[in-house]
C-alpha cells in the first residue's frame, strides 16, 4: 500500500483533474439566481452573469420565501396557499421533491442548531415548528395575528416572530414549545434578525418607517432607527457587520452597522425593493422589486441600480446561488 | 399566461398606479397591514376598468349603429353603468374582501387542518399541468358550467328569484345591464363562484383571465345589438341574440320566470340540459308583470330595496 505522499505524476494529475471535474457543476451553476413569482405561482430561474431567464418552475400558489437547507445541498420553497415545501436543487434549480400538508408556509427558518425549522403560518394565524430532520410537526402554536417573519437566539433557546396584524413579536421557547413572552414593537412589523452579538433584535416596523432595535432580553426597544417609510425585510451584508433593510415605501434599501446600531448608507432602489440577496462576489445585491414585476441588481460601489431583469408578477423571496467554495487542488 | 408586451405593459401600469396613489394611502392611513391585498386589488381595479373601456368603444356604436331596440338612453340606462362601475371599479370586491374572504380563509384552513383534501384539476388530470392552455379552457368549461347552474338556482327559487328579477327588469338592455344586479345576489353568486373556485384549485396566474374573459363575454351577450353568431356560432358560443331571447318578456310567464337559455359561455350546457331555444326574434324585454304594473324601481336604491321586499315577501 502506498502513502498518500508517494503518488506518482500521473497519479495527481488524475486526482486534480478528479477533483477539478467534481468542482465543475458547482461552479458552472456559480450563476444561478432563484425568484418567487408570489402571484404567478411560479419560481423563475435567472442566468447570474447575463439575467437571461434560464426557466420557469410551476410551483403551489403564492410562493413567498425560500431558505437552503442547513447543509446548503436543497433549497426549500415555501407555497403559502399551495401547502406545500417545494425542494430545487440550489445550483441548478431542478426540482427534486415536494413536501405536502405544511399548513400556509410563508416565511420559515432553520435554527442556529439546525433542529427545527419554524414556519409562520401567515394567513392562518398559526407558528408551526417542526423537526427539522424529517419535517414532522412538534409543535402547533395558534398566533393571532398575522405571523410574518421568524429569527432565532444564537443558542436557538427561542424563536422570534413578528406578528404583523396585533403589531407584536413574540418569543417562543423552544426547549419548552411554549409562548414565553410577547412584547407590542410598531405598526405592522414585518422582517426579523438576531445582530451576530446576538444581544438585539432588529424588526423593520412596516407600517411605520423605522426599524426598531429591541433588547430582547429586557424586552425593551432600545432604538427606533429611521430607514425610510415602509421598513420591510432584513438581510445580512458578507460580513456579517451589516445588515440591509429594505424600504417597501420610500423605494430606499438602508444599510445599518449591527454592532453600533447606526445607520451607514442608502440607496434609491425603485419598485417596492423587499426581499434581497448578496451576489456571491459581495459587490451586488440583488433584489425583488415587488410592484414592478422587476428584480433589480443595486451595485453596492456606485450605489446605482445598474441592471433590472423581468420576472413574474410580484416577485417576493430571492436566493443568489453561491456556490461551496472548492477544496484546495493537492500540491 | 397574459402575451408580452401587454403583461409588461399592463404591470407597470399597475406598479405606477399602485405607488403614486393607493401605497401612500394605505401608509397614512395606518393599513400597512393591507398592502399585499391592495396590490392584488389595483390589479382587479385595473382589469375592470380596461374591461370597461374596451366595452365602451367597442359596443357603444355598434349599439347605436345597429341596435335590435331603438331608445333615448335615459335614466335607465345610467342606473346600469353606475352597477357595472361598482361591480367592476372594486367597490363590490372590495366588499367582498373585508367580509367574505376571512370567512373563506378559515373555511379553507379548516378543511386542509382536518385533512378535508381541496383538489385541483391539474392534479385529477396530470397532462393539464403540461399545457396552460388545455388547464385555461377545462378550468373555463367547469366554471362555465357552476355559473349555468348558479343560473339555473337565481331562477327556480322564488327567494332568489325576488333578487334576481332586478337584473331581469330592465326593459332598456344595453350592454351595460350585465351588472345590474341586486347585491345580495352579487354576494350570493360570487360566494358560490368562490366556493367552487377553492374547490377545484384554480391557478391564479389564470384567475384574472377566467373572470375577466367570461365577464366581457357576458356584457356582449346582453348589448343593445342586431348580432347572431349563425346557425353553429349560436351553439357554440353564447351570443346576443341568443341571450336576449333569456331576457324577453315573451320568455317571462306569470312574473315568476321560468326561462329558457341560462347558459353565460357555452349554450352547450342549454342543450344538454333541455333549456336552449334558439327562436330569431324575442321581441321586448323586461318582467311580464310590468306590462300590469309592477315596479321594481326606476333608480338605484329603488331597485336595491323593492328586492329586499320582495325578498321579505313584502313587495
Amino acid at each position: 500500500m502506498k502513502a498518500a505522499g508517494s503518488m506518482t505524476r500521473r497519479g495527481l494529475s488524475l486526482r486534480v483533474l478528479l477533483l477539478a471535474w467534481a468542482a465543475l457543476p458547482a461552479l458552472a451553476a456559480a450563476n444561478l439566481v432563484v425568484v418567487l413569482n408570489s402571484r404567478d405561482a411560479s419560481v423563475t430561474l435567472l442566468d447570474y452573469a447575463t439575467g437571461a431567464e434560464k426557466g420557469v418552475i410551476a410551483v403551489g400558489k403564492e410562493p413567498h420565501h425560500l431558505i437552503p437547507t442547513p447543509d446548503g445541498k436543497e433549497l426549500i420553497v415555501a407555497s403559502a396557499v399551495g401547502n406545500e415545501l417545494v425542494f430545487l436543487d440550489p445550483a441548478t434549480g431542478a426540482l427534486k421533491r415536494r413536501l405536502p400538508d405544511i399548513p400556509d408556509p410563508y416565511q420559515l427558518g432553520f435554527s442556529p442548531d439546525r433542529q427545527w425549522l419554524v414556519v409562520a403560518a401567515n394567513r392562518l394565524d398559526r407558528v408551526d415548528v417542526y423537526r427539522a430532520g424529517d419535517y414532522g410537526l412538534a409543535k402547533r402554536f395558534e398566533l393571532p395575528s398575522i405571523p410574518s417573519h421568524v429569527a432565532f437566539s444564537n443558542d436557538s433557546a427561542f424563536a422570534f416572530v413578528t406578528l404583523q396584524g396585533s403589531d407584536d413579536i413574540v418569543a417562543i421557547d423552544l426547549k419548552a414549545m411554549t409562548v414565553a413572552w410577547k412584547m407590542k414593537v410598531g405598526k405592522t412589523p414585518a422582517g426579523i434578525v438576531t445582530t451576530p452579538d446576538g444581544n438585539h433584535l432588529l424588526v423593520g416596523v412596516m407600517g411605520e418607517d423605522h426599524v426598531a432595535a429591541i433588547d430582547w432580553r429586557k424586552r425593551a426597544i432600545v432604538k427606533r432607527l429611521s430607514t425610510g417609510a415602509g421598513a420591510h425585510n432584513l438581510a445580512p451584508k458578507g460580513d456579517g457587520r451589516q445588515v440591509f433593510v429594505s424600504n417597501r415605501v420610500a423605494n430606499t434599501i438602508s444599510v445599518i452597522d449591527q454592532g453600533t446600531l447606526e445607520i451607514v448608507r442608502r440607496y434609491d432602489v425603485p419598485g417596492g425593493p423587499d426581499c434581497m440577496d448578496l451576489a456571491p462576489d459581495g459587490k451586488s445585491l440583488w433584489v425583488t422589486s415587488r410592484w414592478i414585476m422587476k428584480v433589480s441588481v443595486l451595485d453596492l460601489d456606485s450605489g446605482k441600480v445598474v441592471k433590472q431583469y423581468p420576472v413574474g408578477r410580484s416577485p417576493h423571496g430571492i436566493y443568489v446561488h453561491k456556490p461551496p467554495v472548492a477544496a484546495a487542488p493537492a500540491k | 399566461m397574459l402575451p408580452e408586451p401587454f403583461a409588461g405593459w399592463f404591470g407597470a401600469l399597475q406598479g405606477w398606479l399602485f405607488q403614486t396613489l393607493v401605497l401612500p394611502l394605505l401608509q397614512v392611513a395606518g393599513l400597512a397591514v393591507y398592502t399585499e391585498d391592495a396590490f392584488n386589488a389595483t390589479e382587479d381595479f385595473l382589469w375592470g376598468a380596461l374591461e370597461i373601456a374596451v366595452l365602451a368603444a367597442v359596443l357603444l356604436p355598434l349599439e347605436r349603429r345597429y341596435p335590435v331596440e331603438r331608445f333615448a338612453r335615459g335614466s335607465a340606462v345610467r342606473t346600469d353603468v353606475l352597477y357595472t362601475l361598482i361591480h367592476r371599479l372594486g367597490l363590490f370586491p372590495l366588499f367582498f374582501f373585508f367580509t367574505l374572504r376571512p370567512l373563506f380563509d378559515a373555511l379553507q384552513a379548516t378543511l386542509h387542518l382536518r385533512g378535508v383534501p381541496t383538489p385541483n384539476l391539474e392534479s385529477l388530470i396530470p397532462a393539464l399541468a403540461a399545457s396552460p392552455v388545455a388547464s385555461f379552457l377545462a378550468y373555463l368549461v367547469l366554471l362555465d358550467l357552476a355559473l349555468y347552474w348558479i343560473h339555473r338556482g337565481q331562477h327556480a327559487f322564488g327567494w332568489w328569484w325576488a333578487l334576481h328579477s332586478v337584473h331581469h327588469s330592465q326593459r332598456q338592455m344595453t350592454f351595460w345591464t350585465d351588472n345590474r344586479n341586486h347585491l345580495l345576489d352579487s354576494v350570493l353568486t360570487d360566494s358560490i363562484f368562490a366556493l367552487i373556485a377553492l374547490l377545484i384549485g384554480v391557478p391564479p396566474a389564470q384567475f384574472a383571465l377566467l373572470i375577466v374573459l367570461p365577464r366581457m363575454l357576458e356584457s356582449l351577450a346582453h348589448a343593445n345589438l342586431r348580432l347572431s353568431f349563425g346557425a353553429i356560432g349560436e351553439r357554440l358560443l353564447v351570443s346576443p341574440r341568443f341571450h336576449r331571447l333569456h331576457h324577453a318578456i315573451a320568455a317571462s310567464p306569470r312574473g315568476d320566470y321560468r326561462g329558457a337559455n341560462y347558459a353565460v359561455l357555452l349554450p352547450l350546457w342549454d342543450l344538454l340540459f333541455g333549456t336552449a331555444d334558439f327562436r330569431p326574434a324575442p321581441g321586448a324585454t323586461g318582467i311580464d308583470d310590468q306590462l300590469t304594473g309592477r315596479d321594481y324601481g326606476a333608480g338605484f336604491w329603488a331597485q336595491q330595496w323593492l328586492g329586499l321586499k320582495r325578498l321579505a315577501g313584502r313587495g
